[in-house]
């Protein structure tokens, strides 16, 4: 009989403020785990699950300046793989949702998966959670075109400018060394992302650029301006680009024909009149 | 008993009437939590940079390649 402990990952997110978004579950599961890696980015995040389960291992000092990235995430998957190998119940923490923006998780399950052990994610708050609350967007609203600005600058997408536009990462955009860790770098993105946009939106659109707030003192950090204003902008690694959109698109004659409708029908089942008692 | 800011974060975000009473009265609920003077300093100053400065490390932040 096989008596050998099989190691197993549970990879779970913390939130983007200090403790308050983490879920039960994710809780129960840092608890609960031999060995929890953290990756973090705030001090008082990590005290959180330290208090839950001493036996922590940051995974933050894989970053150094001048390092690819790549490599960096490459290491933190391989620490948590290995832990997971040698038998023991691994819990991955990482800040936000752990399964939104983040490589090594989903490359540390796959590796794992690999192995023929146990690996899942559970769900958590992400910071497009944190967004929509703080700004009162809706995404189904106008719908939605969500994104990362340097896949979108390197890539051939195409922007529908009804639909509210979410850029990620706009503090690195067009960076494609990996190797900085900072915002640096980003004005040369920033100015051809804004002539693209340009190309969909009038200048003086108002665009906002976004920041959760990680701490419960400090407030989200919203700055509203001019779509032309979007190169002088001095984002941080943190700052997300909202693009409002222009409006609903008109209806599709063609397609409510075709279900039996005509505009007018959907808008009256849309907005019904009083009935009457 | 003095008690650190780190816990005194904590709270904050995981205790609704703690954060009211905070939002009310910031320097007097961080004095009555019992944080020690340097760091009721950085309250009353709302030096909030020092704070980020002190727990938050934006480097750190980025964790996706997707290009």
């Amino acid at each position: 009989m096989d008596t050998a402990k099989k190691g197993s990952l549970t990879v779970v997110g913390t939130g983007i403020s200090v403790a308050g978004q983490m879920t039960l579950a994710a809780k129960s599961y840092i608890e609960n785990a031999d060995i929890v890696f953290m990756g973090i980015m705030n001090r008082v995040g990590e005290h959180v699950v330290k208090k839950l389960n001493p036996n922590t291992i940051s995974l933050d000092d894989l970053y150094e300046e001048g390092k690819s990235r790549a490599i960096t995430y490459r290491q933190m998957a391989d620490r948590i793989v290995q832990a997971v190998a040698e038998g023991n119940k691994v819990c991955a923490a990482f800040y936000g949702h752990a399964g939104v923006f983040v490589t090594p998780s989903h490359d540390a399950i796959r590796r794992v998966t690999e192995l023929g052990l146990e690996a899942k994610m559970l769900p958590g708050v992400s910071a497009e959670d944190c967004l929509i609350a703080d700004l009162g967007i809706d995404p189904s609203r106008f719908g939605c075109q969500s994104y990362e600005a340097t896949q979108f600058l390197f890539r051939d997408y195409h922007i529908d400018p009804h639909m509210t536009q979410i850029i990620w990462q706009i503090g690195l955009a067009g960076e494609a060394s990996l190797r900085v860790l900072d915002a640096t770098h980003s004005h040369n993105g920033l100015v051809m992302l804004t002539d693209i946009l340009m190309e969909h939106y009038p200048e003086d659109h108002e665009i906002i650029i976004y920041e959760a707030a990680t701490l419960p003192i400090c407030e989200p950090n919203i700055q509203k301006m001019a779509l032309r204003e979007l190169p002088q902008a001095k984002p941080t690694l943190i700052s997300t680009l909202v693009v409002p959109s222009l409006g609903l698109p008109e209806y599709r004659q063609d397609r409510l024909a075709a279900l039996g409708l005509t505009e007018q029908q959907v808008i009256n089942y849309r907005q019904p009149k009083k009935e009457k008692k | 008993m003095t008690q650190s800011i780190v816990d005194f974060l904590e709270a904050l975000d995981t205790n609704s009437k703690l954060m009211e009473a905070y939002k009310k009265d910031p320097t007097g609920t961080a004095r009555a939590y019992g944080l020690e003077d340097e760091d009721l300093r950085l309250i009353e100053e709302k030096d909030w940079d020092e704070v980020k400065r002190r727990f938050d490390d934006a480097s750190k932040a980025t964790r996706v390649i997707n290009y």
